[in-house]
């Protein structure tokens, strides 16, 4: 990045001579430097799950959670700064309430991608404000079935089977890519993606952590919640096995 | 929020926010307002209706009745109405009034609902945190002389505590351990007081339903609003059941005689 | 003039992805004298260390009761502060009025700390500059949260803040897992060393600069009496049965059974103690 300090990145209303928009990227680095976070969407419903960093051990475990409910049927994982995450849901919840209000039925993830998209975007276009730094996982199961997306600091969102974001995407996206989500049941993906967890936090640099999982689908009542505790237990136990086989 | 950065910061509105110290989200739509706006009327009559609401304390919780007829008028409309509302896991509520007013109030709980469902923290609304914001919500309408027409009764079990309690246009709030809107509440509520009152821990499920069929029974000969067929609402500790529409067995033979009932001329 | 190009404001990424302006408002915190806050089973508590300008002026006030079962301590801009805990009133007395229910703590401080990250993101404003420990008791019993001006809120064991708060945290990590089961008169003692961790050398807490919050049953110690379980702030003499309790310092690491009532410390002068400083 040679423009950095020419002046060309101090704002989000500014480009720099070769056309890029530093903040956004800049934004992206507060994503990168984050605990990672996955989504598999599979045969019949979404999985969602985080590395959480535990910055003390006088946190109360499992009472900061870092997966939100949007609607009974949405999820919303972030990675990045955790209050813009916060802030993102809350707008999340807003346009899910929105969308029921105006159709009387519950909002399809596509709708809410697209609209939550649109909004990180307006944070781009202007030197009033800085772009959201996260990316933002959404799972659900809707009218058409499972769906999860992705929403970036830049506004864009694609939808995906699987999906990763944070610190260690890069090494989660390959785990990903050696599953058969399209064949997984839910239960098979919470304990994958516990093992992905588990496999791409990185003992070396990272201080503790703490693993988070929830899902979507019929094994929940279509409710978007936290596992249950046994499955839980279940698949983070899996996953430390899993993790010393693999070393 | 308002989510068109169009109308983000400037012009701002000086009248309201002169030093734009609200946060984005927070500063009022600088946009055209609705024309009509003041020429708005307020509900002066219900239109579709819903009739008579029972319920009773019975020794596991509450149980809890309406038919499932919304007249228009005299006409008997709509014969397969709901008018019973599971609000989360330990509420339900019963409308009698204006059934369009009903179901705004449904969509406005629903919402709620999924706010605390969204918190995901464990804390959930009860049936007497629900019948507080009813209560707050009607008497507000009411004091904008634009009432939700309709009185409601709440009922739930939470932490081991019974509770039930009615809410009617007025904002009027009341709790009983036997309730009944409409015109229940000048034919049933005495029959329900006889039959409920000292018994509230005693009464079995099938005791009470027993007595909330003859009062259904005795509504359906009496009011002319009413109909056959009902369902019942029972809240205990282990959550909501609302039943399938029963039909009552009903004998009319003795009205030959009667007049004014019959096909007499005169 | 600055530091560097990226920390003018608060709408700019640096090339790492941090923001500057809110760092530099988590400095403002660490001016402020330190609180520290507690919990067990049946209750949470706060411990302040209160300055005051000169001998001829009062102690800073470091705890505001929100309701009946919320109060907090703060460490940092003490109007930010005031702002902030007028905010929490108000959702408290809704919560009241639209529900009849006691607003949960975890969401007054959600809400704060929600507040708190606009700051962070539009142009024009400041992030906070100040920090809270929020206590309060709801249906799952007592708690104890941290909200920083980052606009982030989190729930502990037990926490600190504010200047020289890592020597208190330091003790807290190394004691914490007897909170859960501890009595308040040890839960408090325990606070009271963690806050004295925090002081500059030939100082020591007294009557005077110590003020201390509680929810949860009343304590012995408490002479005033004390409504339900709700929150309240003991200051002055309603200190010194909870200052007596202290341990000596070196004796205090093997933290043994309460201690007898140690020896009645002089109840020192108000010496001209430094405030906290806007700007310089």
């Amino acid at each position: 990045m040679t423009s950095i300090g020419t002046g060309y990145d101090l704002s989000a209303s500014t480009y720099s001579p070769d056309g890029r928009i530093f903040q956004v990227e800049y934004a992206n680095k507060a994503v990168e430097n984050s605990g990672t976070a996955i989504g598999l969407k599979v045969k019949h419903g979404v999985v969602l799950a985080v590395e959480k960093l535990v910055h003390s051990k006088l946190l109360v475990p499992e009472a900061n959670r870092r997966i939100q409910t949007i609607d009974r049927h949405i999820g919303l994982a972030t990675a990045g700064l955790l209050a813009d995450g916060r802030h993102l849901s809350n707008r999340a919840r807003d346009e899910a309430a929105n969308y029921r209000e105006t159709y009387n039925s519950p909002a399809p993830l596509k709708d809410v991608a697209d609209r939550l998209g649109l909004y990180v975007q307006a944070y781009t276009l202007y030197s009033s404000v800085r772009p959201f730094g996260i990316s933002t996982i959404l799972g659900a199961v809707d009218q058409d079935g499972p769906a999860l997306y992705v929403v970036e600091p830049s506004g864009v969102f694609f939808g995906y089977n699987g999906a990763a974001v944070g610190k260690g995407r890069q090494l989660a996206k390959t785990e990903l890519e050696k599953l058969k989500l399209s064949e997984l049941s839910m239960r098979e993906a919470v304990l994958e993606a516990a093992r992905i967890i588990y496999l791409v936090h990185d003992d070396a640099k990272e201080k503790d952590f703490e693993l988070e999982i929830s899902w979507i689908g019929p094994d929940s009542g279509n409710l978007h919640v936290h596992v249950p505790k046994d499955l839980f237990d279940e698949a983070e136990a899996k996953a430390k096995a899993a993790l010393e086989t693999f070393e | 929020m308002d989510h068109f950065p169009t109308n983000w910061g400037r012009p701002r509105n000086d009248a309201f926010d002169a030093y734009g110290t609200y946060p984005i989200h927070q500063r009022p739509q600088n946009g055209p307002k609705d024309a009509f706006v003041d020429g708005v009327q307020r509900t002066q009559q219900p239109i579709v209706t819903g009739t008579s609401v029972l319920a009773i304390k019975f020794k596991d919780g509450i149980m809890m009745a309406a038919d499932t007829l919304a007249s228009y008028g005299s006409l008997a409309r709509f014969k397969d109405v709901q008018r019973l509302f599971p609000v989360g896991d330990n509420t339900v509520i019963g409308a009698g009034g204006d059934m369009s007013d009903f179901q705004y109030i449904q969509t406005l709980l629903d919402g709620l609902t999924i706010d605390e469902f969204t918190a995901q923290d464990g804390h959930t609304l009860g049936p007497a945190e629900i019948h507080e914001y009813l209560a707050q919500v009607m008497y507000a309408r009411r004091s904008k002389m634009n009432p939700l027409w309709n009185a409601l009764l709440v009922g739930g079990v939470k932490d081991g505590k019974k509770f039930l309690a009615f809410v009617d246009l007025l904002g009027t709030t009341y709790s009983a351990s036997t309730l009944a809107t409409g015109y229940g509440a000048h034919i049933a509520q005495p029959l329900l007081r006889k039959a409920v009152e000292g018994y509230e821990n005693v009464l079995t499920e099938e005791q009470a339903l027993k007595i909330i069929e003859t009062n259904m029974k005795v509504l359906f000969y009496r009011d002319a609003r009413s109909l056959n067929k009902y369902q019942v609402a029972i809240i205990t500790e282990q959550g909501v059941r609302i039943s399938e529409s029963k039909t009552l067995d009903t004998h009319w033979s003795f009205a030959e005689g009667i007049r004014g009932y019959g096909a007499q001329t005169q | 003039m600055f530091r560097n190009t990226y920390d003018s404001d608060n709408t700019v990424f640096s090339p790492q992805g941090r923001l500057h302006q809110v760092e530099y408002a988590l400095e403002a915190v660490k001016q402020g004298s330190a609180a520290v806050g507690l919990r067990s089973k049946t209750h949470a508590v706060l411990l302040a260390l209160k300055r005051s300008t000169g001998e001829l002026a009062s102690y800073q006030q470091k705890m505001f009761r929100i309701d009946d079962h919320v109060g907090i301590a703060i460490a940092g801009l003490t109007s930010d502060a005031r702002v902030l805990s007028n905010f929490m009133r108000q959702q408290a007395m809704s919560s009241k009025m639209l529900f009849n229910r006691p607003v949960p703590v975890n969401r007054l401080v959600s809400a704060i700390a929600d507040k708190a990250q606009v700051n962070t993101q539009e142009y024009g404003r400041r992030p906070y500059g100040v920090g809270f420990l929020v206590i309060g008791q709801d249906k799952s019993g007592p708690h104890l949260y941290e909200f920083s001006p980052s606009g982030n809120s989190y729930e502990y064991y037990a926490m600190s803040i504010g200047a020289r708060s890592q020597s208190a945290k330091t003790y807290l990590e190394k004691h914490y897992k007897s909170f859960e089961d501890a009595s308040l008169e040890d839960l408090v003692r325990h606070g009271l060393h963690a806050l004295r961790e925090t002081l500059q050398q030939d100082k020591e807490l007294n009557e005077n600069n110590t003020s201390i919050g509680i929810v949860g049953p009343a304590s012995h110690f408490e002479k005033k009496p004390v409504t339900g379980e709700s929150f309240r702030i003991l200051e002055n003499g309603s200190v010194r049965p909870f200052l007596d309790t202290m341990v000596a310092k070196e004796a205090a690491d093997a933290p043994a059974a309460p201690a007898p009532a140690a020896p009645a410390a002089p109840a020192a002068p108000a010496s001209g103690d430094e405030d906290v400083q806007m700007a310089e």
